[in-house]
């Protein structure tokens, strides 16, 4: 509108000088203020700390030397590392996926049943991940302890012989893997519900005049139409399971041998209890450059698909 | 002609019963995986829930861990009565309330901007705001030591130690999120209102508050029940930065107090456990359609 | 006037806890310390009551030197009491006196303020220190922690009377008998390790096995680290030379092989409660535990507590070990009292605090000073009486701790990351030979030479 005015006037642009007012009300400064705290939380409390602990991953154990990338070729020579490394892929990969693929199915058998019905059953599914994570662990821990596992307590009583939820190496993982996902689905859940919901309902009874059957309907409707939704979320999720602490800590802490170690937990171990800073440092940082080129390749597409819309 | 309709006419009724059955299938079975499923995610409160109603006896003799034969209520009359479980619970709540506050305080803003007008990096912020969640807490918390030792020494403020250390460091699990939710739900609301604003002569500051902020507040709801349930479920970072009995905020309470050295109380710890899993769970309850409206707005962009 | 503000500050948060009413403390702005203050950090103690004799002991040092104290009690639970370790020495400021779980004490000892003054007149009064306080209490020839009462244990075999007599015919009671008995030598003698796994066999095969923990918890390497010492199975030598491949190293693996086969299987993921409650449900005839097993059983179990005894371990070819796990009390450097940190610490030394501390916790508490084993609270704990009375350390045992004699910066990570129940694990549950599980502890072992 100035621009508007100044040219009607006959002004010459260039005389239109910036200032400190006009420069206070323009949109983008207003708008830089706004996102100011958020930039600063970031940057201060977020992107501060974690360049600090790059610069502590690159000290000796008694933090007295700077011995570049000596703390991550010692990690690359160890058995251990790549076995924690192993178990951390295998556990946030396989749990992202059944998270996804349960919150999916159900989703879909929410949707199916009349409308009325679906926020009582919405509402019980979700609970999972209301409660605070390290409580329910607890009530996990508890369900598989040795000694008094009510699991076992049934498999005893048909006749199944007790599973050692958290002391065979197999069975370890496979507890570790089944809490995350008990907590984790029902966000997937709710989320591909509402994406769910806003698939036309034209497209499907058209596939089905057309003699479509579910898995059909799914693979060439629904998936494509939730593409977005699936991306974002099992982005977020890989990111969240891969740095999980709580978990793997209450119930195993590394469990057998060290084969429910993830990330986390072994920086831990490291950094703290055997009083290795530089070491747990270098471990918890390990993941980060996979994940973020993973999470810029994964928006991007999101962000193309959007403008594409 | 007349065939082709005879036939069609045949064969719409048959298709109809055929779908109506197909449909009904597709029902029961949805059903049965429904009631699986939450018999899946229902089971290990309701089993915590049975425990917190035993005594600590009828816990360590084997009987059927499904059902109380003695139930009592000492377990809760225990923690509800102890003064230090009272201040756990306290201590949550204010530490909750304060960040939800100072959560709101950044995100709205912030989303607002982020989805409304542009400045240099704002669309990369706005995508990437979530990624902050790459850095993992176990990595954050060494350096917030020194941090807080900084602060210290420059300003006196003790920082270690105690509760409203942590209203500093759970913004930065909080706000990423919330912000997201915000910026996906003020994208969604129809940029006409702005311009109807805009003519009116309002201010940016008075279209955030007299427009958006009422149209968008089941995202806002939302999005502070979210930063309400992650402030309150926080383990690590009060386990690092609280020690004093009187700082503690109540999952870390619960596992300091009631577990001593290799003793475990299982009665009461799942009473804590249930009381600590309480408050979330009840304004869930009241506000469950508001929390899934908006956390699912984003998803609704498809 | 900065004491009367502080005092006055505490009353505040009492009564407000107290009232349970939601009030704001504003921050704490702390202006330079008046001498007379001391912030202190104990270990949480399980046993109900023991943390309020430990302040009460400190509050009469406190109203007598004039001091004003704040005690904090930091359990042990997910690490706290060493995080907060970790974050005290990171900011340099913190608590004035902490306890220090074994290791970490010679861990900080750059951090932390010599007492050599203190620990030498407190070994004057009450005896010498086992030599595994001064492995880890000392460092470049100071000591740097005072030896603590509270959470200082030994995790010797604790067993029922009962079953040991029904099904391997051992007599315990008549072997380590209560006050006053006579013990019997010649059983005692007979007391190895082979005798433990024969007793084990016969257990295993009436019903109620032996629960030793093999995890990677304390409670699993305390145990394992005196059968490697009973067998003079050292993984790394005091010279810091790496000594698996050798001898005692196979046998003691051998030993574990036979002794797996009778235990029960989930062993492998026991934490440091697991054998506790497998003893209090009565399945258990033998644990590996101080007696805080059966200070629970008294409370949930009683027929089963009435059957516990605590009793020395087994003898082996280096001798007998006793499992310990020792805590240190010490000041940080940079302690704006450390005077008053001294005195206070010199005063937990006494005879009488001692005394008190270890009654209170029930004979829990072991001391780290050879001459205080004959206190009256071992004799006459109960019921069984005596139950406790051959807990402490005496005659012929040495108290040791898993990773010993390594310097303490190797054998810290040989204890923390459980390498040598990981070998058992390897060779028994895992499968795999003696020789591949001694091969991976040996590049285990190169691992934990880093500086």
């Amino acid at each position: 509108m100035a621009n508007a005015t100044a040219i009607n006037a006959g002004m010459p642009v260039t005389r239109r000088r910036m200032t400190m007012k006009k420069f206070v009300r323009r949109k983008s400064t207003i708008a830089f203020v706004m996102a100011l705290p958020l930039i600063l939380l970031i940057a201060l409390l977020v992107v501060y700390p974690a360049l600090f602990s790059m610069y502590l991953a690159t000290l000796n154990k008694s933090m007295e030397h700077f011995v570049g990338f000596g703390n991550f070729e010692f990690l690359f020579k160890r058995d251990t590392f790549w076995m924690v490394v192993k178990q951390s892929c295998i556990f946030a990969i396989s749990a992202v996926f059944f998270k996804a693929l349960i919150g999916f199915f159900v989703a879909h058998f929410v949707h199916a049943i009349p409308a009325k019905g679906q926020r009582k059953w919405r509402g019980m599914l979700l609970v999972p991940w209301v409660i605070p994570p390290a409580m329910s662990t607890l009530g996990w821990f508890w369900l598989f302890d040795p000694t008094y596992s009510a699991f076992n307590w049934i498999f005893v009583r048909i006749g199944i012989d007790p599973v050692n939820w958290l002391g065979d190496p197999m069975w370890a993982r496979f507890s570790v893997i089944l809490v995350n996902i008990w907590y984790g689905a029902p966000f997937f859940l709710i989320m591909y519900l509402a994406a769910l919901k806003s698939v036309p309902e034209q497209l499907f009874e058209a596939a089905s005049i057309d003699g479509a059957n579910w898995w059909q309907k799914i693979w060439y409707i629904t998936l494509p139409m939730m593409r977005n939704i699936i991306s974002i979320t099992v982005l977020f999720s890989l990111i969240v399971t891969f740095a999980n602490f709580d978990i793997v800590r209450i119930l195993t802490n590394g469990g057998p041998v060290d084969q429910t170690h993830v990330f986390a937990t072994w920086a831990f171990n490291l950094g703290i209890q055997s009083s290795d800073i530089p070491l747990g440092a270098s471990v918890s940082l390990f993941m980060l450059p996979i994940l973020a080129i993973a999470a810029i390749f994964i928006l991007r597409g999101v962000n193309q698909r959007g403008n594409e819309a | 002609m007349t065939t082709a309709t005879a036939t069609t006419g045949q064969t719409r009724p048959v298709r109809q019963a055929s779908m109506q059955r197909s449909r009904r299938w597709a029902l029961i079975w949805s059903y049965v995986f429904l009631v699986m499923f939450a018999v899946f995610f229902l089971m290990p409160p309701i089993y915590m829930f049975i425990t917190s109603l035993k005594s600590s006896g009828e816990v360590a003799a084997i009987t059927n861990p499904w059902w109380v034969f003695h139930p009592t209520l000492e377990n809760y009359a225990a923690l509800l009565g102890s003064s230090t479980f009272m201040t756990f619970f306290r201590n949550s709540a204010v530490v909750a309330l304060i960040v939800v506050v100072v959560t709101m305080l950044i995100s709205i803003p912030a989303a607002f901007a982020l989805s409304r007008m542009k400045f240099w990096g704002s669309a990369t912020l706005a995508t990437g705001v979530f990624l902050t969640y790459l850095v993992p807490d176990t990595l954050l918390f060494i350096p917030m030591f020194k941090i807080f030792a900084f602060v210290h020494e420059y300003t006196g403020i003790e920082l270690i130690n105690h509760w409203w250390a942590l209203i500093i460091i759970y913004p930065t699990l909080t706000v990423p999120f919330a912000t997201w939710i915000l910026i996906a739900y003020f994208a969604s609301i129809p940029k006409e209102l702005d311009e109807a604003a805009l003519i009116d002569g309002a201010g940016y500051l008075q279209m955030l508050t007299m427009i958006f902020i009422p149209v968008a507040l089941p995202g806002i709801i939302a999005a502070t029940i979210f930063a309400f349930t992650v402030a309150w479920s926080q383990f690590l970072y009060p386990l690092a930065f609280t020690t004093s009995a009187d700082q503690l905020v109540l999952p870390v309470g619960i596992v300091t107090t009631l577990i001593k050295g290799d003793v475990y109380n299982w009665g009461q710890i799942m009473t804590g456990a249930l009381l600590g899993a309480a408050p979330p769970l009840i304004i869930y309850a009241f506000l469950m359609d508001y929390y899934i409206a908006g956390l699912t707005a984003g998803a609704t962009k498809g | 006037m900065t004491s009367s503000k502080r005092f006055n500050r505490r009353r505040f948060l009492a009564t407000t806890a107290a009232a349970s009413a939601i009030t704001l403390t504003p921050p704490f702005i702390r202006s330079a310390r008046a001498a007379g203050a001391l912030s202190v950090g104990f270990w949480d103690h399980w046993v109900p009551g023991a943390n309020d004799t430990l302040t009460k002991i400190c509050n009469e040092w406190a109203a007598k030197e004039k001091v004003d104290i704040k005690i904090d009690y930091i359990t042990s639970q997910g690490n706290k009491n060493i995080l907060t370790i970790v974050a005290e020495a990171q900011a340099k400021s913190g608590h004035d006196i902490l306890q220090f779980p074994a290791w970490d004490a010679s861990t900080h000892a750059k951090n932390l303020a010599p007492v050599d003054d203190v620990m030498n007149t407190a070994i004057k009064k009450n005896g010498s220190a086992p030599a595994v306080v001064e492995y880890l209490g000392k460092v470049d020839g100071h000591w740097i922690g005072v030896a603590a009462t509270t959470g200082s244990q030994l995790k010797g075999p604790c067993g029922r009377i009962d079953l040991l007599k029904k099904y391997a015919g051992l007599d315990i009671v008549k072997m380590y008998p209560g006050a006053g008995g006579k013990p019997d030598t010649a059983l005692q003698d007979q007391w190895t390790w082979e005798a433990f796994l024969a007793a084990a066999e016969k257990c295993h095969k009436g019903g109620n096995p032996f629960g030793l923990a093999l995890g990677q918890t304390s409670d699993s390497v305390d145990w394992v680290g005196a059968l490697f010492h009973a067998f003079g199975a050292q993984l790394v030598d005091a010279k810091g030379n790496i000594t698996i491949k050798s001898d005692a190293v196979k046998q003691v693996l051998e030993y574990a092989q036979r002794l797996v086969k009778v235990l029960p299987p989930d062993v492998f993921a026991w934490d440091d409660a697991s054998n506790n409650k497998y003893l209090i449900s009565g399945q258990g005839s033998l644990i590996m535990n101080p007696p805080s097993a059966w200070a629970v059983a008294k409370r949930d179990n009683i027929k089963v507590a009435e059957q516990c005894w605590t009793f020395p371990s087994p003898k082996g070819v280096k001798g007998r070990y006793a499992p310990g796990q020792p805590y240190f009390w010490g000041t940080w450097k940079w302690s704006k009292n450390i005077p008053a940190a001294k005195s206070l610490l010199a005063h937990l030394s006494e005879r009488a605090s001692i005394e008190r501390l270890v009654a209170a916790s029930g004979g829990y508490d072991i001391p780290g000073f050879s001459g205080l084993r004959d206190f009256k609270t071992w004799a006459e704990e109960g019921p069984p009486k005596g139950t406790v009375y051959n807990y402490p350390p005496r005659a012929d045992q040495i108290v040791s701790i898993a990773g010993a004699p390594a310097p303490v910066g190797i054998a810290n990570q040989i204890y923390n990351q459980a390498t040598m129940t990981k070998m058992i694990a390897k060779c028994t549950q895992g499968g795999e030979s003696i020789d591949k599980a001694i091969g991976w502890g040996a590049s285990e072992l190169e691992g934990f030479m880093r500086v």
